[in-house]
């Protein structure tokens, strides 16, 4: 039988955790959420968000800024039914086997917190709080003209008129807003409070390692813009001879291409002002960074390497098929999950990329030159590319891609270097040397 | 220049002490070289400093008894880990250095209207090791600077600020702040209970007696508030923590991503080897137990079992409570033998997981390569990897240095776990794990030995950690030094003091020449003869081969390392700074 991967990534046994957002509108609540949702998703541990705003909007769809007055009963009694529509709906993905759930609404008083803490605690779920609070009024306005013009709320309203009625409606929430614990009373429960974006932070009773594990990466997160680069290696030896893995030199092709990756980063970047480079540790990605401006500063890391094919690494498509033909196809039946013979897996490259993922998170300009398994887990986890798309996008070589995260996803642009060079990508079943990607999806 | 600063270092702080032995942590070790203690170093630069921090000085607040050394201690292990050029500068040590073996300091020395003498005094101790500090920054290459010291009041917190401003030095302070009684009683406890002062007396009330001693001593304590600087308190030994982030930086994020998985709980860990497989010699195939390794595995969990039952035993016999035994989780990588290896004690119900990270480390080209073949093909890489055989890859294969930072985030699950823990993973695994639990530099890592015939047992302490090797008896002498699964990357040839420094496990003379089929990873060669000795590369009696260790006694019953970590706990007691 071919060997399958039994590794669960980071997560622990038997923990289910419920993160509930807590903050005044525009505060950047969803941007945590979505955040905290694409992470742990890539690292394979199962995670979604309950938007409570959606379900309230199965009723009212388009509430004007009275409707969140506490004082207006029906309103009141909408959102509370909303609020318990997700509660349940997670609670029943739960049960099929999520693991993280996160409930994305402002469960901005005591009582609402209360009744979430309790109504999910009864299911064996854990909670933790988070909270964004952002007193700094600059922020706030930019956040409600960026993000909450678009909402669905306000669908073809004049948008000076939404941002007013926007207004309003915080203002009804501020008059029952209770930051947690604010009067002491609320010190049994686990929260992460974050206060005008990082600059105070208080993290209350962490229970275990993978709500340790989020609070950290949530902590490094940033809203400075920024992008991040992805690019292959230039052509190698055995790329021309379709050939996987080894440690070959660049083809003269390759060559080629790593002359032209200063222009096309110049294009792209639009100054000069330096980047960062990251690249593997095999001779292919090093030469291909060498004709790089001096003043970028470069870094090789382990974690960059190519998928490690195991016995299979320099084999062609062909050759493995003939000789390990079971792994050949239990590998196209799960290929994120299959692990070479005595090497790895999709799943085990994420799990060893994702101290690069944090290091990206937190830093600014990078320019990452790798491979193409890596290169599908950098760009799954940006596009948030589920299991079975990732290991099949094609990510053709000569090619540079510029990723720009947003608050509601992230933004791609392409540069082809116009250098010619073999396609690399195989479709499922196929043992072909040299392959067109399939026209729909990818990059 | 630097010699001179780390011997006045060393004469100033009488626990800066070379490492002797890779049996007792090295923590507290002046590094022999620079740049080695680095296990997992995620980049590197000419300075050797992480180049998106500058210089830190992470300057601990926080009366006596709430953790401090603990605190800086686990910090510092783990910076370094990460390759921070971390250094603990403990001002109780220069305080005791200055008074003098036996000494006390005034009577008022800590309050705020203290007498002249006593204020010049202080300044004295504080400039002292203020100058080591600005040091070991600007002339050793120093990146992290922690400054452990009770730091009590608002007003000298931020004029140390400025002073570390003024020398280009970013300020963290952390503070460990207590409320909670019983952590109080109970540091109070495990510190200061083997002082002369409370010999006899109740343990309870030794702890209140020394609480109300530090009331008194240090009157004045103001806990942070100070909006502008950068801070993490730490309030009740993890349960919250606030934090103060002034300037964003990327390691008081890291700091508080590790402390937020510290606790202080008691308990231990335990490393063992996986039982021998059919397949011996392949990296590549994942093959299954041998009989021989069934057998070992079912000798191992009971050699454990008895071993943690008579712990406890030994602790009701000396008066203590008669607690049950802590729960026992046990962790395995994805290979087939290390959660072989576990099935003994799943089937007595212990809880296994199994971590992709732990799995051994890749040979790459060296897979069944025959150290002269390695040699012949590789005289290059063979050359390198003599040079620096923790971070040297052979073609295709991991450095210690990759396996060290594939294996970080398990390092935190094994600061969070609270249960007792064994490990059982491949040596080169082990090695990893136990370096960062016992601080041995990236010289010794590659080398360190885990035969199968013992339990490695973690016990920790506020200071520095203490190891102890319990024999498993009755195992066929063929299997305990082999390393089947391994690899024969060669290491360079030993020091002179090659045995010593290693560790006191010794290699009893009946292994020499076993037969061919207990394969060894660290081949060594005869000291300053390096061509002569080459194909010795299947048994484990490789340091006989070396000339410089002969055999020996092999403990035959458990036998505990003694280390000063005792001694050390004893001299904290007077340390009420």
């Amino acid at each position: 039988m071919a060997p399958r991967t039994n590794g669960v990534g980071i997560r622990p046994e038997e923990t289910r955790i419920c993160v509930v957002m807590v903050g005044l509108p525009a505060r950047g609540k969803s941007y945590i959420a979505q955040k905290a949702q694409r992470y742990l998703k890539w690292l394979s541990i199962p995670a979604a968000t309950f938007n409570v705003g959606n379900y309230r909007r199965n009723d009212a769809p388009h509430p004007s800024a009275d409707f969140f007055d506490t004082n207006n009963a029906e309103g009141e009694r909408k959102r509370r039914a909303a609020a318990e529509a997700a509660v349940a709906d997670m609670m029943k993905w739960f049960k099929s086997g999520g693991v993280v759930g996160i409930l994305d609404a402002t469960n901005s008083t005591k009582e609402r917190r209360k009744w979430v803490l309790d109504r999910i605690n009864q299911e064996g779920v854990d909670v933790i709080f988070v909270e964004s609070k952002c007193d700094e009024e600059e922020l706030i306005m930019a956040n409600i003209r960026d993000v909450k013009t678009t909402s669905p709320d306000y669908q073809g309203q004049d948008p000076e008129q939404a941002a007013l009625d926007f207004r309003n409606r915080i203002r009804n929430y501020e008059k029952v807003y209770k930051t947690i614990n604010a009067d002491g009373d609320e010190d049994h429960l686990t929260y992460l409070k974050i206060m005008n974006v990082g600059r105070q932070v208080i993290i209350n009773r962490i229970q275990d390692y993978l709500q340790s594990r989020i609070v950290y990466y949530l902590m490094n997160l940033h809203i400075r813009p920024r992008s991040v680069w992805l690019s292959r290696h230039g052509e190698s030896m055995l790329n021309l001879e379709g050939r996987i893995g080894g440690d070959a030199d660049l083809s003269h092709r390759g060559e080629e291409y790593a002359l032209k990756l200063p222009e096309l980063v110049l294009e792209s970047v639009g100054s000069d002002r330096p980047l960062t480079v990251w690249t593997s540790t095999l001779k292919r990605t090093i030469a291909t960074a060498r004709h790089l401006p001096k003043h970028y500063n470069q870094l090789q890391w382990k974690a960059l390497d190519e998928l490690d094919a195991g016995v299979c690494d320099g084999m062609t498509y062909q050759e493995i098929a003939d000789m390990y033909p079971e792994d050949f196809q239990a590998r196209d039946e799960d290929k994120y999950n299959y692990r070479y013979r005595g090497g790895e897996s999709y799943r085990d490259v994420v799990i060893r990329l994702e101290p690069i993922i944090m290091e990206l998170e937190r830093s600014e300009d990078i320019l990452i030159i790798s491979h193409q398994a890596v290169i599908r887990c950098i760009y799954a986890y940006f596009m948030q590319k589920t299991q079975e798309e990732s290991p099949w996008v094609p990510v053709p070589l000569h090619t540079l891609m510029k990723l720009t995260p947003r608050a509601y996803g992230t933004e791609v642009q392409i540069y082809k270097a116009e250098v010619k060079a073999v396609s690399t990508w195989r479709g499922k079943g196929s043992t072909a040397k040299h392959e067109d990607p399939k026209p729909e999806g990818g990059v | 220049m630097d010699t001179l600063l780390t011997a006045e270092i060393a004469a100033n702080a009488p626990r800066y002490r070379r490492k002797s032995s890779t049996f007792i942590d090295g923590i507290h070790d002046v590094p022999s070289e620079v740049g080695n203690l680095a296990p997992a170093q995620l980049y590197s630069t000419m300075s050797g400093r992480l180049f998106h921090s500058g210089r830190i000085a992470i300057v601990m607040v926080g009366l006596p008894a709430r953790g401090k050394t603990h605190i800086c201690v686990s910090m510092a292990r783990y910076l370094s880990w990460l390759g921070v050029k971390t250094r603990i500068f403990h001002l109780g040590d220069y305080r005791r250095a200055t008074v003098g073996q036996g000494g006390h300091v005034p009577q008022d020395y800590f309050y705020p209207n203290a007498s002249p003498a006593s204020v010049m005094l202080r300044q004295k101790i504080l400039k002292k090791c203020r100058e080591d500090i600005y040091g070991w920054l600007n002339h050793e290459n120093g990146q992290v600077a922690i400054y452990d010291a009770v730091n009590p009041t608002a007003s000298g917190r931020r004029a140390l600020a400025k002073e570390f401003a003024k020398h280009d030095v970013q300020t963290l302070f952390i503070e460990s702040f207590v409320d909670d009684q019983e952590i109080l009683k109970e540091n109070a406890r495990n510190v200061k209970i083997s002082s002369p002062d409370f010999h006899g007396m109740d343990p309870d009330e030794a702890a209140k007696r020394y609480l109300k001693r530090i009331e008194t001593k240090i009157p004045v304590f103001e806990t942070m508030a100070e909006e502008e600087l950068n801070y993490v308190k730490m309030i009740n030994a993890g349960q919250a923590f606030f934090y103060n982030n002034v300037s964003f930086n990327y390691l008081s994020h890291r700091i508080v991503f590790y402390l937020t998985n510290l606790h202080i709980k008691h308990r231990t860990t335990f490393f063992v080897r996986a039982g021998t497989a059919t397949e011996e010699d392949s990296y590549k195939a994942d093959a299954p137990l041998s009989a021989e390794g069934e057998a070992y595995a079912q000798v191992m969990a009971e050699t454990l079992m008895r071993h943690r039952e008579q712990e406890r035993q030994a602790i009701i016999d000396q008066g203590g409570p008669d607690v049950p035994l802590r729960p026992l989780t046990i962790w395995t990588s994805t290979r087939l033998r290390t959660i072989q290896t576990a099935e003994p004690l799943e089937k007595l119900g212990y809880k296994v997981r199994h971590r992709s990270q732990m799995s051994q480390i890749n040979p790459g080209v060296c897979e069944k390569l025959s150290e002269r073949a390695i040699r012949n093909l590789y005289p290059e890489e063979v050359e390198k990897h003599e040079l620096d055989p923790y971070h040297h890859r052979y073609p295709r294969a991991e450095s210690y240095h990759d396996l060290a930072v594939r294996l970080e985030p398990i390092i935190l699950e094994l600061e969070r776990e609270q249960n007792d823990l064994l490990i059982i993973a491949h040596e080169s695994v082990l090695r990893v794990l136990y370096s960062y639990l016992m601080h041995c530099s990236t010289r010794d890592i590659p080398k360190l030995k885990f035969p199968r015939d013992e339990i490695i047992e973690i016990i920790p302490a506020a200071y520095q950690n203490e190891a102890k090797r319990i024999h498993i008896p009755g195992l066929d002498p063929r299997m305990i030094p082999g390393s089947p699964e391994d690899i024969r990357i060669p290491v360079p040839p030993g020091f002179d003091d090659f045995g010593k420094r290693l560790s006191p496990i010794s290699i009893p003379a009946m292994m020499m020449g076993t037969p061919p089929s207990a394969t060894e990873v660290t081949v060594g060669f005869a000291t300053g003869d390096r061509k002569g000795s080459i194909s010795v590369s299947n048994t484990g009696g490789l340091r006989s081969v070396s000339g410089s260790f002969s055999g020996g006694e092999r403990p035959v019953t458990e036998k505990i390392v003694n280390n000063t970590a005792k001694e050390m706990v004893e001299d904290k007691v007077e340390d009420e700074d």
